[in-house]
């Protein structure tokens, strides 16, 4: 059948399946009139449908769900290929899974790295798994993994490689503090590798913690050439800029990809560089030097932004040398490298020798200290302005009579309204005074009178209106003021995020799958201590989305001189808080505050237009109307009034 | 030094999305391991005697997988196709497998002991599907699309019209006409 007569056939079918079963047969006599062998096709597709009753309604899953336990785990184990005997499951390593084997022949342990049989029949990739072959095993140096055998064996492919005993340095940072000299004598080994490998033409082009092993003596082992490339063809090269690009995107992580790299650009041995020093970075530091909430995130932090300094003053040139934007401003071989580390480590070793006097080498830890004292006298004396802010007692402004509804008022007293309640939240939200331009006021109008509007919602569904969502609120807010004011998180922020995200619905979910009243994506919930089924517990719920704020709060630090920020954060995550600050450096009346976004929102991304624009100024009308219930017609008591003191 | 625009990043974003077949191997292994993990709740959840439906745990695996607050649509839905792939890629593998070392293999020779080994019907059954399933998306690609998401990937009606941005009503008729084809081909065949 060509797709043509099958358009044809499908389209009588159609027609027929939407009639009633006992009008079927008369409609084909009439739809197929001279054309018999539709008319056939038709009556037995529509038998076959008839008949066809649960065939595949059921998912696979419902049936195959123990084959795919099965697969792999207890499945290999046990199997014989070529002269290897499969013990045990290691790990996957990117495009294979890799086990620990048994030669047979020579009675030694090996890894055994399978291409799996869903893959073999896939041409690049299996073209990536034989060049991972030929160039790692064209190197021979202590610290690069041995090749024993790349073969295939009725039609499966594998890489014998030896076993090593270890962890990778990806398991060693997370379960130990590594000590500076065991950090530099990992990373020269590496460095000493890479020199060799680098001569040879080869670059591994994927450094990173997971592909270094240290073996319990201390001996470090770079593995997986998984996308090594041979450097000398210009056809390999072309070929290794393609793998790059959608590798790149693709893979488990783009931490520690140079900006060459992650730009799709053609890769030399000093993106290896690069990479060995986001993992010195990382091991000194124990955080990495470019890092996001997503994968473009910390894109544009490779590419754009300078990471935190290190303690250490010695490795900190070493470090900037490594991850220099420009491929020219770094080491140009590892050999380079590798005697910069080896004369940082005798500095360090000197100044540990003098250490005796202390005063004069100020240990590592005196200015995150002073860091610290600095955000605790900060949150003290936070704390001390939000309980005395109008927040705790009832504002004086709000208990006495309104002098005209808001429904009343001219557009004129309208705004002027809106501009002063803005001050006062302001105030309560710790916020420096800062004086709105007349675009800002208006933003926070229309959402003032939007909400103004449907006080009492659409007749019959008074759920959604304003009046109800303050009255659900009223519960809430006793606990929402103890579990922020505990993070020393402005009670204010606390009470109303829920107006804007959930309404004060303690189980709205979003179809994105945030939940409860903070609307908290799952995975933030449980990084929170909240497990999934206690999404809809607004007193486990309330302390969390307390600490996500106030995390941010520090997150961001002394990028948030406004706490309009910790909002926009709270709405796009603070890289990308981060990010906007960035770009709009040095625009004119540039101020750290998100009225400077708004102000600028033309030239920022259609994700802010369309939703943070907003998200900040609803979250001021729905401070306004709960903070001055009365100009609303509303008989609920301003919401921060009812937090216990 | 050069600024990566939000239009770059979008640009990016896409690249990865459309990614051609080397991107989706990528993607592969790890969306392996969350199919693992579905499966593994599946079955603890048939033991206790309650049924899961597979498209929640399929939604549940790709929050895991994304972790974000607020996700990008379009990626969800790319997210979904793969992983439909993968399992169908699987399925069809170890079928194979299956009825290779029946018919005196040598190499894939699955264990007798294995508790997780697939009957010799079911794993007929999957190939004679496969075998359908590719001829008819030589003659109706979305329809094998649509069956793919359904049967593999375990997604509803409407997250099937999501992914492949059409409408509910298409996705309806796709599926009816589909299981038609698919049902007669295969009862054909054997």
């Amino acid at each position: 059948m060509t797709p043509e007569r099958w358009q044809q056939v499908e389209a009588v079918l159609q027609e027929a399946l939407d009639r009633p079963p006992l009008e079927r047969a008369s409609f084909l006599d009439h739809a197929c009139a001279g054309d018999q062998e539709l008319k056939e096709e038709a009556s037995s597709l529509i038998a076959a449908y008839d008949e066809a009753g649960a065939f595949i309604e059921q998912p696979a899953m419902a049936q195959d769900a123990h084959v795919l336990l099965g697969v792999d785990s207890d499945a290999n184990r046990g199997r014989q290929i070529g002269p290897y005997r499969i013990i045990d499951r290691l790990g996957a390593g990117g495009m294979a899974e890799v086990y620990l084997a048994q030669d047979t022949r020579l009675n030694r342990l090996v890894a055994l790295k399978l291409l799996p049989a869903y893959f073999a029949s896939d041409d690049a990739r299996l073209r990536r798994f034989q060049s991972e072959a030929r160039a790692a095993s064209a190197l021979n140096h202590p610290n690069i993994l041995t090749i024993h055998e790349v073969g295939e064996s009725d039609g499966e492919y594998f890489i014998a490689t030896e076993f090593i005993d270890g962890q990778t340095i990806r398991e060693l940072i997370k379960t130990q503090a590594l000590s500076i000299e065991d950090v530099l004598d990992s990373v020269e080994q590496v460095a000493s590798a890479l020199a060799v490998a680098h001569a040879a033409g080869i670059v591994h082009r994927d450094i990173k913690p997971e592909n270094i092993m240290r073996r319990p003596d201390g001996l470090v082992k770079i593995l997986d050439f998984g996308i090594a490339k041979l450097s000398e063809s210009a056809e390999d090269l072309k070929a290794g800029f393609r793998t790059q690009t959608e590798m790149g995107l693709v893979m488990g992580t783009v931490n520690y990809m140079s900006p060459e790299q992650a730009r799709g650009l053609v890769v030399d041995e000093r993106t290896d560089i690069w990479s060995l020093g986001v993992v010195l970075y990382e091991m000194v530091a124990g955080r990495l030097p470019f890092s996001g909430d997503t994968r473009a995130d910390t894109i544009v932090a490779i590419l754009d932004r300078e990471p935190a300094p290190l303690a250490e003053a010695p490795l900190q040139s070493i470090v900037n040398k490594c991850l220099s934007k420009e491929v020219s401003g770094r080491y140009s071989t590892a050999n380079e490298l590798l005697a910069d580390l080896k004369r940082a480590r005798e500095q360090l070793n000197n100044v540990d020798a003098q250490s005796n006097n202390r005063e004069h080498h100020p240990s590592r830890f005196v200015w995150p200290m002073i860091g610290v004292l600095v955000l605790l006298v900060a949150a003290v004396v936070g704390a001390f302005v939000y309980n005395r802010s109008p927040g705790t007692s009832a504002p004086p402004e709000a208990t006495a009579a309104p002098a005209k509804l808001y429904a009343q008022m001219s557009e004129r007293e309208r705004l002027d309204f809106v501009a002063a309640q803005e001050q006062r939240i302001s105030a309560m939200m710790g916020d420096r005074p800062v004086k709105l331009n007349d675009d800002a006021v208006r933003t926070i109008k229309t959402y003032v009178d939007r909400y103004a509007s449907r006080i009492d919602g659409p007749p019959g569904s008074d759920e959604g209106s304003t009046k109800a969502i303050y009255e659900r609120a009223q519960p809430y807010v006793p606990l929402i003021a103890r579990s922020f004011a505990a993070r020393k998180v402005p009670i204010i922020i606390g009470i109303y995020l829920p107006a804007i995200e959930s309404a004060y619905q303690p189980c709205a979910e979003s179809d994105l799958g945030a939940k409860g009243l903070f609307q908290l994506m799952p995975q933030t919930a449980r990084n929170y201590g909240v497990a999934r089924g206690d999404m809809c517990n607004e007193e486990k719920m309330t302390p969390a989305a307390a600490h996500f704020v106030a995390d941010h709060m520090a997150e961001l630090g002394e990028d948030a001189e406004s706490i309009t920020l910790v909002l926009v954060s709270y709405n796009r995550g603070a890289q990308s808080v981060r990010d906007i600050l960035r770009q709009l450096r040095g625009t004119e009346n540039y101020e750290r505050n998100f009225w400077t976004l708004l102000a600028n929102r033309e030239k920022l991304d259609e994700a802010f237009r369309r939703e943070t624009a907003g998200y900040v100024p609803s979250f001021f009308a729905a401070a306004i109307i709960g903070e001055n219930p009365e100009t609303f017609g509303l008989n609920t008591p301003p919401l921060s009034s009812l937090a216990a003191d | 030094m050069k600024t990566l625009a939000a239009d770059n990043l979008t640009g990016l974003l896409v690249e990865w999305r459309d990614g051609d077949k080397a991107a989706l191997d990528r993607l592969m292994p790890l969306v392996y391991d969350e199919l693992r993990r579905i499966a593994h709740r599946y079955v603890q959840h048939e033991r206790d005697g309650h049924t899961l439906q597979t498209s929640a745990l399929v939604n549940e695996a790709y929050l895991r997988f994304a972790g974000q607050r607020k996700v990008d649509w379009q990626n969800r839905a790319h997210f979904f196709a793969v992983t439909a792939q993968v399992m169908r890629h699987i399925l069809i593998d170890y079928a194979r497998r299956r009825r290779y070392a029946k018919h005196g293999g040598e190499v894939r020779q699955v264990p007798i002991e294995d508790a997780a080994e697939m009957s010799l019907q079911r794993a007929g059954e999957l190939i004679a599907l496969e075998e359908a399933l590719d001829e008819l998306a030589k003659l109706d690609a979305r329809k094998s699309q649509v069956v793919e998401l359904r049967y593999f990937g375990g997604l509803s009606l409407e997250e099937t019209a999501e992914v492949l941005e059409i409408s509910l009503m298409t996705v309806r008729r796709d599926w009816r006409a589909a299981k038609a084809w698919l049902y007669r081909r295969i009862k054909h065949d054997s």
